[in-house]
């Protein structure tokens, strides 16, 4: 499928979903939002360019192959996990500290932060693989 | 008393799974990760095992809580004696049936993600021993699950797609009636902490209470879930074809684990939890005995009687020893039920001990069964023959462990048996004891069947494959299947020391209380403590009777009506 008004659109469209995306992985500590929606929106957006721009454009967009961000995003993810073990604390234990950039307010930066990345890319990684592969076989016959 | 150690054995087998899709394409590095990663699963559990076993009482049970949130609002992680003892069997089965696959397994399918799923089961697998959290418990299943339906379809044959399907389709139909259950537990106490539901199901028995309506259903559709993964009667039908169609090594890591961690969840949550019917005793020493619902133990009696007698008949009459053995499987979660239903501190640790040396015997007999095929390329009993005179070394060790499953006094499956049988006498559960009796004896037959078609038989099997090629390419194999044997052999020899640590999970079992101050802290039973000592006062005898009988208190209010 190619249409121009669509592939247009998207050149507007991608990047404010992606932006919309980082926004609510970020806002999701306190509120409704997180690595799980940051991913899901994220990933849309990926479907979306391939829609416009064909499968084989899309994949040009992914750095590595979307089985590779899955392993990396649940390693980030564990990893977050351990390291308080090594502080003698429970796994997955959170520290929330403000930290200050010298202008304006002190930002918030839970260390939980990193687990929503991880969750993130698992997302992204698992729905891009998906429909890739669900892609393959239509486009086969 | 608190470890974080405890979670490492659900971390080492998801680092060493991540680290091996790393290294998808390299063989030899990525079986490298992942035997390391089974041994320091295994060393880990032994030395936290041995460390809970010297302990006194009260330091006797591990416990971490995740993320520092304290129970019941957060999740805990429990490692007591019983999930111990699992893990340490789980990981050297895992072992075993990993360290065989390098002889069976093809090479494609060896990079089908094959080293990752198997890390990834294991990871699911301990997830289940150690949660101490209904809704975790959920999600640790759901892990295992998903690496069981890659692992079952790896390699992709058509026998293998339509069995996954049903097996699949089976699951997801548990899965939610799990989640359902979960959440109607949710809705009715306020808490999904296992420590937390045994507190208030303590005190609803030491006050004579009766629990909310619909305990007893939420109690049965449990049971219904645990069931089909633990395969009881009826719930065993989708067993034994599932585990035929898979790679062998694959199919002996499944008949020695699933069904066990369905077993365990019962023996976990039953006693504890579910099988109580809000009614105790209180003993001349004030300890509280709990009852137990009759519904219940009616429904784990006859799904124990069906599950040993009716598989073993079905055992003894398949022809294929990969069928055999699949059939087998079932026939012995029967005996573990028995021991549940019994639900007496000795039947429970005869439980914790049996499905511990099931997991070991089971998994070396289906690990025998691969190299026999790779011997005689077929595993129908007609067809086989002379194994003994081309493979003395195997025939020893499965006569070993098919003599521990049917339990020959000093192999393991013996000492097993013996206090759950036992124990089935004393509680006047005799049927059940007869029962287990001639199932034993029909296991005993259905094993010489194994034995004297295919190894004492002098025919020998039409086969091209020089035994001396077959032993040379088995190496992993024999390893695999030694370590498994010499295991099944320490059970059976060393019985005393296992039954100590089987003992105190026995009685952690039996006895709520250890299980709830170790997770909950030493207040959380203050409450059912105090509801005793007014129940012993208002006991007008008072409650020591110089016998030592236990004494029966009655209600206030029955007590009131003429």
């Amino acid at each position: 499928m190619s249409s121009s008004i669509l592939r247009t659109a998207n050149g507007i469209i991608f990047p404010l979903t992606l932006l919309f995306a980082l926004y609510m992985a970020l806002k999701g500590h306190n509120m409704p939002g997180g690595g799980f929606i940051g991913g899901l929106i994220a990933a849309v957006a990926l479907v979306l360019y391939r829609m416009s721009h064909g499968p084989d454009a899309m994949m040009r967009l992914m750095p590595v192959h979307p089985r590779v961000i899955v392993a990396m995003g649940l390693g980030i993810a564990a990893l977050t996990g351990v390291v308080p073990l090594v502080f003698g604390e429970p796994m997955l234990r959170s520290i929330a500290p403000y930290i200050s950039l010298g202008v304006g307010d002190p930002v918030h930066l839970p260390s939980a932060l990193f687990f929503d990345v991880g969750v993130l890319l698992v997302v992204v990684g698992v729905s891009v693989g998906m429909i890739v592969r669900l892609g393959e076989e239509v486009e086969d016959e | 008393m608190t470890d974080h150690r405890i979670i490492l054995l659900c971390v080492i087998p998801l680092a060493a799974g991540l680290i091996s899709i790393a290294l998808i394409n390299r063989k030899a590095l990525s079986r490298l990760v992942g035997i390391l990663s089974y041994t320091l699963m295994l060393g880990l559990s032994l030395s936290l095992l041995l460390k809970i076993t010297a302990a006194p009482d009260s330091e006797s049970i591990l416990v971490s809580q995740m993320g520092g949130w304290t129970a019941p609002f957060g999740i805990s992680i429990v490692f007591d004696s019983l999930s111990g003892l699992l893990i340490c069997a789980a990981a050297a089965v895992g072992l075993g049936a990993y360290v065989h696959s390098f002889s069976v397994i093809s090479p494609v399918t060896e990079r089908r993600y094959y080293h990752p799923l198997m890390q990834f089961l294991m990871f699911g697998v301990n997830l289940s021993f150690l949660t101490g959290d209904l809704f975790n418990l959920f999600v640790a299943f759901e892990i295992m699950l998903m690496a069981s339906y890659a692992l079952l379809t790896i390699g992709g044959s058509k026998a293998q797609l339509s069995q996954a399907y049903k097996y699949i389709l089976l699951n997801v139909l548990a899965s939610t009636i799990f989640l359902m259950a979960a959440g109607m537990v949710y809705g009715m106490f306020g808490t999904l902490n296992i420590a937390d539901l045994a507190r208030i199901v303590a005190e609803h028995e030491a006050a004579n209470k009766e629990l909310p309506a619909g305990f007893k259903s939420l109690a049965v559709m449990f049971l219904l879930v645990f069931g089909l993964k633990g395969a009881f009667f009826p719930l065993w039908f989708w067993l034994p074809d599932t585990y035929y169609t898979v790679p062998i090594s694959i199919a002996g890591l499944f008949g020695g684990l699933l069904t066990k961690v369905g077993v365990y969840t019962v023996a976990r949550l039953f006693p504890l939890i579910f099988a109580s019917d809000g009614t105790s005793t209180i003993l001349a020493d004030g300890t509280m005995l709990g009852g137990t619902s009759p519904i219940i133990q009616t429904i784990l009696i006859v799904a124990a009687a069906f599950t040993m007698f009716l598989a073993v008949l079905g055992a003894v009459s398949q022809h294929h020893v990969r069928r055999i053995l699949s059939v087998h499987v079932i026939s012995q979660v029967g005996y573990m039920v028995f021991g549940i239903a019994v639900m007496t501190g000795n039947a429970l640790a005869g439980c914790a001990f049996y499905m511990i040396q099931h997991m070991v015997v089971k998994c070396a007999l289906f690990l025998c069964c691969g190299v026999m095929e790779k011997h005689a390329g077929t595993d129908d009993l007609d067809k086989l023959g002379g194994l003994l005179k081309r493979d003395w070394f195997l025939g020893v060790l499965f006569f070993i462990a098919a003599m521990s499953l049917v339990g020959l006094p000093p192999l393991s499956g013996f000492f097993g048996k013996m206090v759950i049988i036992r124990e089935g006498f004393f509680e006047g559960m005799w049927y059940l004891g007869v029962i287990g009796l001639v199932t034993g004896a029909i296991t005993l037959l259905s094993m010489l069947k194994i034995w004297s078609y295919g190894y004492w038989n002098p025919d020998q099997a039409p086969t091209t494959n020089k035994p001396e090629a077959v032993k040379a390419s088995c190496k992993p194999a024999y390893a695999a299947i030694t370590l498994l044997v010499v295991c099944a052999l320490f059970l059976g020899l060393g019985a005393e020391a296992v039954y100590k640590v089987a003992n105190r999970a026995g009685e952690q079992l039996d006895n709520p209380k250890h299980y709830i101050t170790a997770v909950l802290g030493d207040d959380a039973y203050a409450k059912v403590d105090e509801l005793i000592d007014e129940r012993i006062a208002q006991e007008p005898a008072g409650p020591a009777s110089a016998d030592g009988e236990s004494l029966t208190l009655v209600n206030p209010e029955e007590e009131a009506t003429p």
